[in-house]
């Protein structure tokens, strides 16, 4: 596919100017169609740039409210995440789709620049902006640029909630990303395709990583285990062993939700053997959220 | 949130044995408008934060050798609004900036012109508070050339000037930069006129300008001397700061001084204006600093908590037993 963008940008414009609206002041209303009168007649890059750094300066940073309906009609992009944003994050998202795409390179051009003289909230509105933007095969790179940063908030805006990555990265990124948001203590469940993109490979690393806690005594985020699951085989089963009689009950039902995920015979004979967990799975009661909201 | 850390209250909790100076200031909240964190370590966060430092500016300066680039500035630059902004931070520390070409790095010409270039992009950013820190170090032609049209950019911009002045010829230095900046037509409301002494105080003052001081050992002010400038001249227009950078200083300074002068009488009224609130007047200026943005643990962007992300939970990071010769 060689598009401008994989979704309806125009429905998609309208949706979050209509969010903006209701979030937000005439005033600043006023000032932000102002902005898009003067770029649409004059379409200067300078302009366009200096708004979007001024954006904050006009809106303020309250955190918007979300209507029902506005949740149903974000699956414009399935798994765009907004809940929680201050007005200058959403009305900044909003103006990069202002921009026009139509010339590639200086589209491209323009918003890597607009990355390379980035504060902090800029880069996070920037990132959290990834499955929106225009030309979407062309931020793989920045993306895996983006992962390697040390900022927390900026880590967060590219691995958590955001349907880009998994959709775009190839497997080598991907797995970094996942790695990262393990070894820097993020809540990985929020991790848009984290089963989807499971790789026997990641696996492999997941697998490493735990064996280098275990030896330090530190201990391992029961969550690992979900992406070990589906690729059990003589090797991880003895990991899951471990987990399984770790003497903590949180690890013991990761390790049988891990057992759940395969058809690997001997784990399954393992879960079989706690009726009440497998029961508990097979009723939805337990699932990873539970784990997840267990070590929050 | 999760386990690999093992994030514990106890771990959050500040250590129990504090330095003397810490218990006359307890309770007591500072702002430090000068001081360079690129050249500090994390440990020196957390001591700050210990000490009550609620806020700091980072002026833009010179790294301890001359640059050769301007792709170094601009990563300079990016550093200040986004990896220092987040390292401070994880210690509950608001971090804010000036931004400008350095009067020793303005001799080199050729880069100096290219650097100017850059500044546009940086000075409209958020926590952008002044163009600084500019003005002479040597005194030569090219250092004035860019302090004014530094000064130039500061008006256009509406922004307050942060000016360093010379460690040699410094009383002539201090009366120049004056004079250039209100041949400019900059209000000295808007100048923060930094590193004074005995020997400039009175005249930066009786001008209208913002006098700073920069308690710095050996080179600058020291705090009994700060002391007795605050008995002599009061705290109107007045504020302190640590400077601290590569070089033997201290990013204590700020707390130290305040309890230098409860200690010797001073009123608590006094030190508050000089060690917290007449930097936020100067600054505030910029319509970048917003109080409550260091007002206790509130959170502006509240994605920050859905993600539930533990760095900036009330921005605390857990805390290393620096007494303990174990390190897990």
């Amino acid at each position: 596919m060689n598009e401008l963008y994989h979704y309806d940008r125009t429905r998609m414009d309208a949706l979050l100017y209509s969010i903006i609206e209701r979030n937000s002041s005439s005033q600043i209303q006023q000032w932000l169609q102002q902005q898009k009168d003067k770029l649409e007649e004059t379409g200067a890059l300078q302009r366009f740039n200096l708004t979007f750094t001024a954006i904050p300066r006009f809106t303020g940073k309250n955190v918007i409210q979300l209507s029902a309906s506005d949740l149903t009609a974000l699956a414009l992009m399935p798994g765009f995440f907004i809940q929680g944003y201050a007005l200058d994050k959403l009305a900044r998202i909003w103006w990069l789709l202002q921009l026009s795409a139509n010339d590639r390179e200086q589209y491209i051009q323009a918003i890597e620049s607009l990355f390379n003289a980035a504060d902090m909230n800029e880069l996070v509105a920037l990132y959290s902006a990834l499955p929106l933007l225009a030309w979407p095969e062309e931020w793989k790179l920045r993306t895996a640029e983006g992962i390697r940063s040390n900022i927390g908030s900026v880590q967060d805006a590219i691995m958590l909630n955001n349907p880009y990555p998994a959709s775009w990265l190839d497997e080598a990124a991907w797995n970094q990303l996942v790695m990262k948001a393990i070894f820097t203590d993020k809540p990985v469940h929020l991790i848009s395709g984290l089963d989807e993109r499971a790789n026997p490979r990641l696996a492999m690393v997941l697998h490493d990583y735990a064996h280098e806690r275990w030896a330090a005594g530190r201990p391992v985020n029961p969550l690992l285990w979900r992406l070990i699951g589906p690729f059990i085989d003589e090797v991880f089963f003895r990991d899951i062993i471990n987990v399984w009689n770790s003497g903590n009950d949180t690890e013991k039902e990761a390790a049988a939700l891990a057992c759940a995920a395969t058809t690997f015979k001997p784990a399954q004979e393992l879960l079989s053997g706690s009726p009440a967990l497998k029961q508990e799975i097979t009723g939805g009661r337990l699932t990873w959220d539970t784990i997840a909201r267990r070590i929050a | 949130m999760c386990c690999s850390h093992e994030l514990t209250e106890k771990n959050l909790q500040p250590l129990t044995v504090n330095p003397a100076f810490l218990e006359r200031i307890k309770g007591m909240r500072f702002f430090d408008p000068h001081i360079h964190m690129t050249s500090r370590t994390t440990d020196d966060y957390q001591a700050m934060a210990d000490a009550g430092i609620k806020a700091i500016i980072e002026p833009s300066f010179w790294l301890g050798q001359p640059r050769t680039g301007a792709d170094t500035f601009r990563d300079y630059f990016n550093s200040l609004i986004g990896w220092e902004r987040f390292r401070a931070s994880q210690f509950g520390i608001q971090h804010y900036c000036t931004i400008g070409l350095n009067s020793k790095e303005a001799n080199n010409e050729k880069l100096a012109a290219a650097v100017m270039e850059l500044l546009p992009l940086f000075i409209y950013k958020e926590g952008v508070v002044g163009i600084g820190e500019i003005g002479f170090d040597d005194q030569t032609p090219a250092e004035e050339k860019y302090y004014r049209a530094q000064l130039e950019l500061a008006k256009e911009a509406g922004l307050p000037v942060q000016i360093h002045t010379p460690h040699r010829d410094k009383k002539k230095g201090t009366q120049r930069s004056m004079d250039i900046a209100v041949e400019h037509g900059i209000d000295p409301r808007m100048v923060i006129v930094d590193h004074n002494n005995e020997e400039t105080v009175q005249e930066v003052l009786d001008r209208g300008f913002w006098a700073a001081f920069t308690i710095y050992p050996f080179t600058k002010m020291g705090n009994e001397r700060m002391v007795e400038i605050v008995k002599q001249y009061g705290s109107e227009r007045i504020m302190i700061n640590s400077a601290a950078d590569w070089g033997i200083s201290d990013p204590l300074a700020v707390p130290k001084t305040a309890a230098l002068m409860h200690e010797s009488g001073i009123d608590l009224n006094d030190i508050h204006l000089v060690t917290f609130r007449n930097a936020i007047s100067a600054f505030a200026q910029s319509g970048q600093i917003n109080e409550t943005d260091f007002e206790g643990d509130k959170e502006i962007d509240q994605s920050l908590k859905f993600n539930g992300s533990t760095v900036l939970r009330g921005g605390q990071q857990p805390r290393r037993n620096n007494l303990s010769n174990i390190i897990r």
